[in-house]
């Protein structure tokens, strides 16, 4: 009798082996995947910063020339607002950089719960037809009721006004929580202003519906208050003091 | 052993006789909740199909090796990671399928009727007749998550594979869907229905 099956030396070679056999099925499915799931995440990236961006006439073919025409990813750093030299800036881990205790720094006033920021971000130029920079697409997340909502901001000239904004990635309420990737919303947001006239974050998500006329309010939603308010809060993080607004300023004083 | 077990009916008794989900009411969860369209219903079965084909070949190809203490864990095993490749290659394929049918195809992993064959069938039989058993048994739960399918969603939207069929109010026709169709309570009482229909005609033949 060579092999018992059922001796513990039998189970501990047989589990062993299965376990080694599963595991190398998985891993392996998973490498040759890997190039067209990277592929398929920068689509999705391209599809949502034009989303952001409002730019016209994005269909499901032509958006990578679209993209490749009119966008240009930028790497700044967000204390001093000046540009930093990269390359292959499309697959830049903005997750790893926010996390990594050397390329990242710790909130101080961590009203969006988020705990840490990269010190470098990727932003989006966006140009019109004729070349000229239309608007700036910045990255912008923060803590909802359970998850961390991600999204895009895309901001005119002014730096200011809205044009577009999209939550790509949130793990909120299904059918309650999940309004904030919906389009009906989504466009609420175009034309509202993020600063008043003190240039203070006067943005906000108004329960039971903002004025029309209030250009600072955002209709809430019933039911997602909690939600709601964790995006009023990243928007007010990542357009404070410790976000973009040295970067914002900058831009304004070079004449974008 | 395999004497008795014809090919044909191994394929064709879970469809109807003995079916998984109407006659051992087996996996049932999953037919509640992605049935609302047939698309889902369809890429769903196509699934569990093959989860249920591999899970059955590979088991029965290693039965003789597979310690008594540790079976249904090793069964487990094959299973799962035989899930994780179907979400992994679904998720490249189709991501906005992949979307809706969300952790429901992670939970391939516990419908019963791939661990039942397993362990009822696949684990005394021979790899051939293993294959056959998963392919009855997943044309019979497919049966009924597609027929269930193309009730929830003539009803509940007035299409079939996402293609209208009945003119909406919405849509500026005539009907107006009933949303009750939508939701997992109606595949409790379409499901409840089918078992009442078979359980009748199988007594009717007795």
């Amino acid at each position: 009798m060579a092999f018992n099956k059922d001796s513990i030396v039998g189970t501990m070679v047989f589990t062993i082996v299965l376990c080694l056999v599963c595991s190398f099925m998985i891993t392996g499915t998973a490498d040759v995947l890997k190039e067209r799931k990277l592929a398929k995440q920068r689509d999705e990236l391209m599809r949502n910063v034009l989303v952001a961006a409002n730019v016209e006439g994005v269909t499901h073919d032509n958006f990578r020339d679209i993209f490749k025409a009119k966008v240009t990813p930028v790497l700044v750093n967000l204390d001093s607002g000046e540009q930093v030299p990269a390359e292959d800036l499309l697959d830049f881990d903005t997750r790893m950089a926010a996390i990594n205790p050397e390329t990242s720094s710790t909130i101080n006033k961590d009203i969006a719960r988020i705990k840490t920021r990269a010190n470098n971000i990727r932003i989006f130029k966006v140009n019109d037809d004729q070349g000229q920079l239309q608007t700036v697409v910045l990255p912008i997340y923060g803590k909802g009721l359970w998850s961390i909502i991600y999204g895009f901001i895309g901001m005119e000239k002014d730096l200011n006004t809205v044009e577009g904004i999209v939550f790509y990635e949130h793990g909120e309420t299904p059918g309650i929580g999940d309004f904030v990737n919906r389009e009906e919303w989504r466009t609420t947001w175009h034309g509202k202003q993020i600063y008043d006239n003190s240039g203070d974050v006067a943005l906000k998500i108004v329960k039971g519906g903002a004025a029309p006329d209030d250009v600072n309010g955002v209709d809430g939603v019933s039911g997602a208050t909690r939600t709601g308010a964790g995006v009023q809060k990243l928007i007010q993080f990542w357009f404070g003091t410790e976000g973009y607004e040295t970067l914002l300023q900058k831009l304004k004083a070079a004449g974008v | 052993m395999s004497a008795r077990l014809s090919t044909r009916d191994l394929v064709v008794s879970p469809i109807f006789a003995n079916n998984p989900v109407a006659m051992q009411v087996l996996g049932v969860c999953s037919a509640l909740a992605v049935s609302n369209s047939m698309q889902t219903a369809l890429v769903m079965t196509l699934a569990v199909t093959f989860v249920l084909v591999c899970s059955n070949l590979f088991i029965s190809a290693i039965r003789q090796f597979i310690p008594n203490s540790v079976r249904i864990i090793a069964q487990m095993t094959i299973i799962a990671s035989l899930v994780i490749v179907v979400d992994m290659v679904l998720q490249d394929i189709a991501p906005d399928l992949s979307k809706q049918l969300s952790v429901f195809v992670g939970l391939i992993i516990t419908n019963c009727i791939v661990m039942g064959r397993a362990e009822a069938f696949a684990m005394k039989e021979p790899p051939l007749l293993s294959v056959f058993d998963a392919i009855g048994n997943a044309a019979g739960y497919g049966f009924i998550l597609l027929s269930v399918a193309f009730v929830r969603e003539l009803i509940g939207a007035g299409s079939l594979f996402g293609h209208e069929i009945i003119k909406t109010v919405a849509n500026g026709g005539w009907y107006l869907p009933n949303e009750m169709f939508k939701l997992p309570p109606s595949a409790f009482f379409l499901i409840g229905v089918i078992i009442w229909v078979v359980n009748i005609a199988r007594r009717k033949r007795k």
